[in-house]
C-alpha cells in the first residue's frame, strides 16, 4: 500500500475554524470543529464530514455548513472561497498542504469581496455581469449560414489558448485591493426586476476587475471577436473600468489557472488609451 | 456606462485617471528631478547653486506663470486625484504578501506623505504666497518663507538647521523619490509599456536604480544644504548680488525682495545688499 503520508506526525485529527452566516445581511460568526484526519483529504471532504455530522467542538449541534461546489476538478470555480486567509479552489486545497502551512488547523471563511448567501456560499454574479459589460462573446449566430471562420494563427492561439482557461472563478477580484464589496438590498416594495437594474448598474459603475479585463484581450484577438473591438474597449474605458486597476498584481499570483492577467491588463491598457485617442480625434 | 445618474467623475473617469498618470511623470516628475539636481549643485559650493538660481529667476515676470503652469497647478491636480484615489484602497497586505502588492500600499502612503510634506516644503521655503500682508500676519509668523532666492544657499541652509525641519525633509524627500520611481513602473504597466513578466521585472530593476540614484541626488543634495557655511556663503551671494546689480541684471527693487534681511549671520558685505530689505 502506498505511504500517502510523508509524515510520521500526522494528526489523529484536526481544528476547522469556520466563519458563517445564517444569511444575506446577518451577522458572521466563527465556529469550530474537530474532523478525524484521513489521508488525501480536501477542503470539500472535510466540509463533507463537517456536514454528516455537524457537531462543533464543543459538542454543539448545529446546521451543516452550507457550501458550493460542483466539478471537483478546479475547472469551474463553484467552490471558490478564503482558505487559510488565501482565496483559492476548496476542491484543490490539499489538507495535508493546509497542515503543513498551518499546522494548528484550518481556516474557511466566504469570499470577501462578494455578498454572502449563507455561510460559504456567496453570489458572484457582480462577476458574470462584467462579462456582460464587455460583450464577452463573439457574435457568430446570424439567420443564415455565415461560412466557415477566418483562420487563426498559430501565434494568436498561442496568445489566446492561457485566455481561455478562465473559469471566472473570482480569485482574482478576492484578492484585488482595488475591487471593493458591493452589497444591495432589496428595498421595500421593489420589484424583483428593479432590484436586478439596480445591481446592475451599481456592479456597472464599480471597477470590472482582472478577469473581465483578460477577456477583452480573449475575445479582441479573435477575428471574429475583432470585429466588435471597439465596443469593448468602450465598455472598458467606461466609468469603473481598466483605469481602476492600481497594479498591485495580487490577480496574477492568485490566479489558479495561472492566466497571465497583468500582461492583459498592460495590453488592454494600451489598446484602451489608443482607442479612447482615436475615438476623440475621429470624432 | 451612460446613463444619467452616472458622476462627473464617473463619464470622465478615464481621462482623469490617465491624467493623473501622466501628470505623475510630466511636468511632475520630470521637475522633482530638475530641482533635486539643482539643489545638489550646492555640493559644488554655493556660489554654484546661486548661480543655478539666478538662472532660474532670469525668466522674471514669466516666472509665476511658469510656475504655475508647469509646477503648482500639475502638482495640486496630481495630489488632489491622488488623495481621491487613496481614499477608494483596500490594503489586504497581511492576506497577500506579494512584493508588487508591499509597493501598490506603499506608492499611496508615501503619496500621502509626499502631499503633506510638499505642502510644508512650500510654505517652509516660500510660505504659500508671495503677498506681503500674507507674509507679516501669516507665513511670517509661522516659520514660512525662509528661502531667499538672491541668498539661496545661506537662507536654505537656516532654514535646515532645525533637527525636526531635517528630518521632515529626509523622510518628505525619500517619499517623493519612491513614489516616482514606483510609480514610473506603475506607468509603464498602465500605459502598456511593458507587458510580459520578464518585461516589468526588468523595468523594475531600472526604476529601481532610477529611484536609488535619485536618492543618492537628493540626500546629497539636503547634506550640501545642511551643511552650508552660512557666513561664507553670505559673502558669495552678496559678491553675485553686486555684480549683477552693477550689470543692471537685476533692480535694487528685486534685492529687496528676494534677498534676506540682515542678521546677526551677516557680514558687512551682505550688510550693504540688504541694507533696505523690509519685510
Amino acid at each position: 500500500m502506498a505511504d500517502h503520508a510523508p509524515h510520521s506526525a500526522t494528526p489523529e485529527s484536526f481544528e476547522v475554524r469556520i466563519l458563517r452566516q445564517d444569511g444575506p445581511g446577518q451577522p458572521s460568526y466563527w465556529e469550530r470543529h474537530r474532523v478525524n484526519y484521513e489521508p488525501d483529504m480536501n477542503v470539500i471532504s472535510v466540509l463533507q464530514k463537517i456536514a454528516a455530522r455537524p457537531v462543533t467542538a464543543d459538542g454543539k449541534k448545529v446546521t451543516p455548513v452550507a457550501w458550493d461546489c460542483n466539478c471537483l476538478e478546479e475547472v469551474c470555480g463553484a467552490c471558490t472561497m478564503v482558505v487559510n486567509g488565501r482565496v483559492r479552489q476548496s476542491c484543490s486545497a490539499i489538507v495535508d498542504r493546509l497542515l503543513e502551512e498551518q499546522p494548528d488547523g484550518i481556516e474557511l471563511q466566504p469570499m470577501t469581496k462578494f455578498p454572502v448567501i449563507r455561510d460559504l456560499m456567496v453570489d458572484r454574479s457582480r462577476l458574470f455581469r462584467a462579462l456582460t459589460k464587455i460583450q464577452g462573446w463573439v457574435g457568430v449566430d446570424g439567420y443564415y449560414d455565415l461560412g466557415p471562420g477566418p483562420k487563426q494563427s498559430q501565434a494568436a492561439q498561442e496568445l489566446r489558448y492561457p485566455l481561455s482557461e478562465c473559469m471566472s472563478c473570482g480569485c482574482c477580484l478576492d484578492a484585488c485591493p482595488q475591487y471593493g464589496k458591493i452589497e444591495l438590498e432589496q428595498r421595500e416594495g421593489e420589484s424583483e426586476a428593479d432590484f436586478e437594474r439596480r445591481k446592475s448598474a451599481a456592479y456597472d459603475r464599480s471597477f470590472i476587475g482582472a478577469h473581465a479585463i483578460s477577456q477583452v484581450v480573449y475575445f479582441n484577438a479573435d477575428p471574429i471577436g475583432k470585429m466588435t473591438a471597439a465596443n469593448r474597449l468602450d465598455a472598458l474605458t467606461a466609468e469603473g473600468g481598466i483605469q481602476v486597476c492600481g497594479n498591485a498584481q495580487n490577480c496574477v499570483a492568485v490566479c489558479p489557472k495561472s492566466i497571465p492577467l497583468t500582461t492583459s491588463i498592460a495590453r488592454a491598457g494600451r489598446a484602451a488609451t489608443i482607442h479612447r485617442i482615436k475615438r476623440f480625434f475621429d470624432r | 456606462m451612460t446613463d444619467a445618474t452616472s458622476s462627473f467623475w464617473g463619464r470622465h473617469e478615464f481621462l482623469i485617471r490617465r491624467l493623473h498618470s501622466l501628470t505623475g511623470l510630466i511636468p511632475v516628475g520630470a521637475y522633482m528631478v530638475v530641482h533635486l539636481v539643482t539643489n545638489a549643485s550646492v555640493l559644488d559650493g554655493p556660489g554654484k547653486f546661486q548661480a543655478a538660481v539666478y538662472q532660474i529667476h532670469t525668466l522674471g515676470a514669466v516666472l509665476p506663470l511658469v510656475e504655475w503652469v508647469f509646477i503648482f497647478l500639475p502638482i495640486i491636480f496630481h495630489g488632489v486625484i491622488g488623495l481621491f484615489i487613496t481614499a477608494e484602497m483596500l490594503p489586504n497586505n497581511a492576506s497577500y504578501g506579494y512584493t508588487s502588492n508591499f509597493r501598490y500600499t506603499m506608492q499611496r502612503v508615501t503619496g500621502l506623505i509626499a502631499f503633506a510634506f510638499i505642502a510644508y516644503h512650500v510654505f517652509h521655503m516660500h510660505g504659500w504666497f508671495h503677498a506681503e500682508w500674507w507674509h507679516e500676519n501669516v507665513s511670517g509668523r509661522l516659520g514660512g518663507a525662509n528661502f531667499r532666492p538672491y541668498n539661496a544657499a545661506s537662507s536654505a541652509a537656516l532654514a535646515l538647521q532645525s533637527p525636526i525641519a531635517l528630518l521632515i525633509y529626509v523622510v518628505g524627500v525619500l517619499a517623493c523619490v519612491y513614489h516616482l520611481a514606483n510609480g514610473l513602473w506603475s506607468m509603464g504597466v498602465t500605459w502598456g509599456l511593458w507587458t510580459t513578466p520578464n518585461a516589468m521585472r526588468r523595468a523594475l530593476t531600472g526604476c529601481a536604480a532610477f529611484g536609488i540614484l535619485l536618492a543618492v541626488v537628493s540626500m546629497g543634495s539636503l547634506y550640501g544644504m545642511y551643511t552650508v557655511k552660512i557666513d561664507e556663503a553670505r559673502e558669495t551671494e552678496a559678491r553675485m548680488m553686486e555684480a549683477r546689480l552693477r550689470d543692471g541684471l537685476i533692480t535694487q527693487e528685486e534685492v529687496n525682495i528676494k534677498s534676506a534681511p540682515a542678521d546677526n549671520h551677516t557680514n558687512a558685505a551682505a550688510d550693504d545688499a540688504a541694507e533696505s530689505t523690509k519685510f
